[in-house]
C-alpha cells in the first residue's frame, strides 16, 4: 500500500524523542520509508530544537538540507526565550527556504502562543508571509487551537498551520472552528488519533484545499496518515489535494 | 485511488479485529455504529471478523451489556463479555461459554480492584476456562499489570490501547510474561510495528482498529506497510487472535 500520488508533506522531525525509543530515524532511513509510501517532500522540524536547543537543533536541519536537497525542507524552529534569539535564528537560517517556513512549540517551550514573548516571531511571519506550523492540543494554555484565531486575524499575511488540529476529537471541533473564521490557516492531520469521520467532517466546512497531509515522521507512522486519506469517504480529487496540492501551494506562494 | 482498490489487499489477509465495540454510548454518540454499519464498514476495509464489547456492558451496567451483545449475535462477531468479580456475575458469565472477557476495573467504569484479593476468583475462572482476557491500558498500571501477569502465567492478557510511548514498559514485560499479548490500534510511532516483530517475533501482537472511534483504514495501513514477511503480518492480522480464542487454528 503507498500513496497514488507523490506526497508533500507538511509536518515531519528530525531527531529522538526523550520519552521512547526513536526508530530508524536518521534521515536515510527515513528517506527507506518516504521511498516506501511515496513521500515525495518532507518538511522537517528539529526535534532537540523543540524540546531543548534551536541553535544546535536549526543547525542539523541545515546539514540534512545540504545533503538531500530534492527531498527535505526546512523549518526554523524558535524558542521565545531567550528574547532575541529567535530573530537571530530566522537571520542565521534564512536559505532555509522562501517564504520562510516556521515551526513553535509552545507546549514544550511552555510559553503561550498568543503571549507578548511570541509577538517579534508573528510580526517577523507576517512581514515574511511565512509558513509557521504550530502545534496544538486541545485546550492546552499554551497552545490551544482557540489561542490562533486573534493571531491569524492580526497577523494576516502569515499562513499558520494547526498543528495536528488539537489532536483530540474536541481539539479538531476548535480548529475547525479557529479555520472556519480565518483563511489564512490550514489544518494538519497528524497526530496519533485517528477519529473516524473527522476528515470527512474537515472537507466538508472548510473544504479540501485547506487540509494538509502531515505524517510526524520520525515520530508517529506515516502509514498511518497514509490510511487515514485513503479510506476517508472523500473524493480523490480532494485526496489528491490533501496529498500533495495544497502543501505545494503553500511553499510556491509568498 | 478508490477506498476499496486500495484495501484490496487486505481482504486476503482474513482479518480477525480484536478492538471493536458496539451500541450506544453515552460518550462517543455521534461515532457509534449499529450492527448492519459495522459490518459494511468492515467490508468496505476488507475485515472478516471482529471481537466485539458493548458500550452498555462497560459505560453503564455489565449485565445489560452483555444481554445486549448476545442480541447482536452474528457469525462475524465473536463477543468479549463484561465480566466483574462476584461470584454470582461469575456464574451468570459462564453459562455463556465465554472466549473473551473485557474487564473494566476503572472507578468511572465497574470500579473493582485488579488485585487478587478482589478479583481473583473471576481470575481463576478465566484461567481455567482458557478465556482470553482484555484489559485496556488506562485502566490499569503498570506494576499492577505486571504483578497480574506473574500471579496467573495461565491468564492470556491482551492488552488493549498501549498507546505508542510504552516500549519502556512493555518490553522488560515482554521478556518476563510470555502470557502478554497487544493490541496493534495505537501502535503508531514511526516503524513501531516492524521494531516489535524485529525483537520478539509476531507472536505476542494481535490487529485492533478500535471500531468505532478510529478508521480501522489507519491501523490497516500500518499493518500493510510494516517491512514484515508476509507470515507474520498474516499472524498478526488474525491467526494470532485465532489462536488465543482457541476457536480456530492460525
Amino acid at each position: 500500500m503507498r500513496s497514488p500520488v507523490p506526497i508533500f508533506d507538511c509536518h515531519g522531525h528530525l531527531g529522538v524523542h526523550p520519552d521512547f525509543p526513536a526508530w530508524k530515524h536518521s534521515p536515510e532511513e527515513m528517506l527507506q520509508v518516504m521511498d516506501l509510501l511515496n513521500i515525495e517532500i518532507l518538511a522537517i522540524t528539529s526535534t532537540r530544537a523543540c524540546y531543548n536547543d534551536c541553535p544546535r537543533g536549526n543547525a542539523e536541519v541545515a546539514e540534512v538540507l545540504r545533503k538531500y536537497p530534492q527531498r527535505f525542507r526546512g523549518y526554523i524552529t524558535v524558542n521565545p526565550r531567550p528574547p532575541g534569539e529567535a530573530l537571530g535564528e530566522f537571520a542565521r537560517w534564512s536559505h532555509f527556504h522562501r517564504p520562510p517556513l516556521i515551526k513553535l512549540h509552545p507546549d514544550c517551550h511552555q510559553c503561550p502562543v498568543n503571549g507578548d514573548h511570541y509577538r517579534p516571531v508573528w510580526d517577523f511571519a507576517n512581514q515574511t508571509h511565512a509558513v509557521v506550523l504550530v502545534h496544538t492540543w486541545d485546550s492546552d494554555p499554551n497552545c490551544g487551537p482557540l489561542l490562533l484565531g486573534p493571531i491569524a486575524r492580526e497577523f494576516s499575511q502569515a499562513r499558520i498551520i494547526v498543528g495536528h488540529s488539537g489532536v483530540t476529537w474536541r481539539g479538531y471541533e476548535q480548529s475547525l472552528a479557529v479555520a472556519a473564521e480565518a483563511p489564512n490557516t490550514f489544518l494538519d492531520i497528524t497526530g496519533s488519533q485517528s477519529h473516524r469521520t473527522i476528515l470527512e467532517r474537515a472537507v466538508a466546512r472548510l473544504g479540501a484545499h485547506r487540509v494538509l497531509f502531515g505524517s510526524d515522521m520520525p515520530f508517529l507512522e506515516a502509514a498511518m496518515l497514509l490510511g487515514r486519506v485513503l479510506s476517508a469517504r472523500i473524493s480523490d480529487e480532494d485526496k489528491e489535494k490533501i496529498f500533495r496540492a495544497n502543501f505545494e501551494s503553500l511553499l510556491e506562494e509568498g | 485511488m478508490t477506498t476499496d482498490l486500495v484495501f484490496r489487499e487486505v481482504a486476503t489477509w482474513n482479518v480477525f479485529d480484536a478492538n471493536v465495540r458496539l451500541g450506544h454510548s453515552g460518550v462517543h454518540g455521534e461515532l457509534v455504529l449499529e450492527t448492519d454499519d459495522l459490518l459494511n464498514e468492515m467490508d468496505r476495509l476488507g475485515i472478516q471478523r471482529a471481537l466485539v464489547s458493548h458500550f452498555a456492558g462497560e459505560e453503564y451496567d455489565a449485565e445489560e451489556g452483555n444481554n445486549l451483545l448476545a442480541g447482536e449475535c452474528h457469525e462475524r462477531l465473536t463477543p468479549a463479555w463484561a465480566a466483574l468479580p462476584d461470584l454470582p456475575f461469575i456464574q451468570k458469565l459462564g453459562a455463556r461459554n465465554p472466549k473473551a472477557v473485557r474487564l473494566s476495573y476503572g472507578v468511572k467504569k465497574h470500579n473493582f480492584s485488579w488485585a487478587p484479593w478482589c478479583a481473583g476468583p473471576l481470575y481463576e475462572y478465566l484461567e481455567e476456562n482458557s478465556v482470553l482476557t482484555l484489559v485496556a491500558r488506562e485502566d490499569i498500571e503498570w506494576d499492577s499489570l505486571s504483578r497480574l501477569l506473574g500471579d496467573y502465567p495461565r491468564l492470556q492478557i491482551l492488552l488493549l490501547e498501549t498507546g505508542y510511548r510504552a516500549e519502556r514498559y512493555l518490553f522488560p514485560l515482554f521478556k518476563q510474561h510470555p502470557n502478554l499479548h497487544i493490541e496493534t490500534s495505537t501502535c503508531v510511532a514511526h516503524r513501531q510495528l516492524e521494531s516489535f516483530v524485529e525483537r520478539f517475533g509476531p507472536m505476542r501482537l494481535v490487529f485492533g482498529s478500535r471500531l468505532p472511534l478510529y478508521t480501522a483504514g489507519a491501523a490497516l495501513a500500518v499493518l500493510a506497510t510494516a517491512r514484515i514477511s508476509d507470515e507474520a503480518r498474516l499472524a498478526i492480522a488474525g491467526g494470532n487472535l485465532r489462536r488465543l480464542l482457541g476457536r480456530e487454528s492460525p
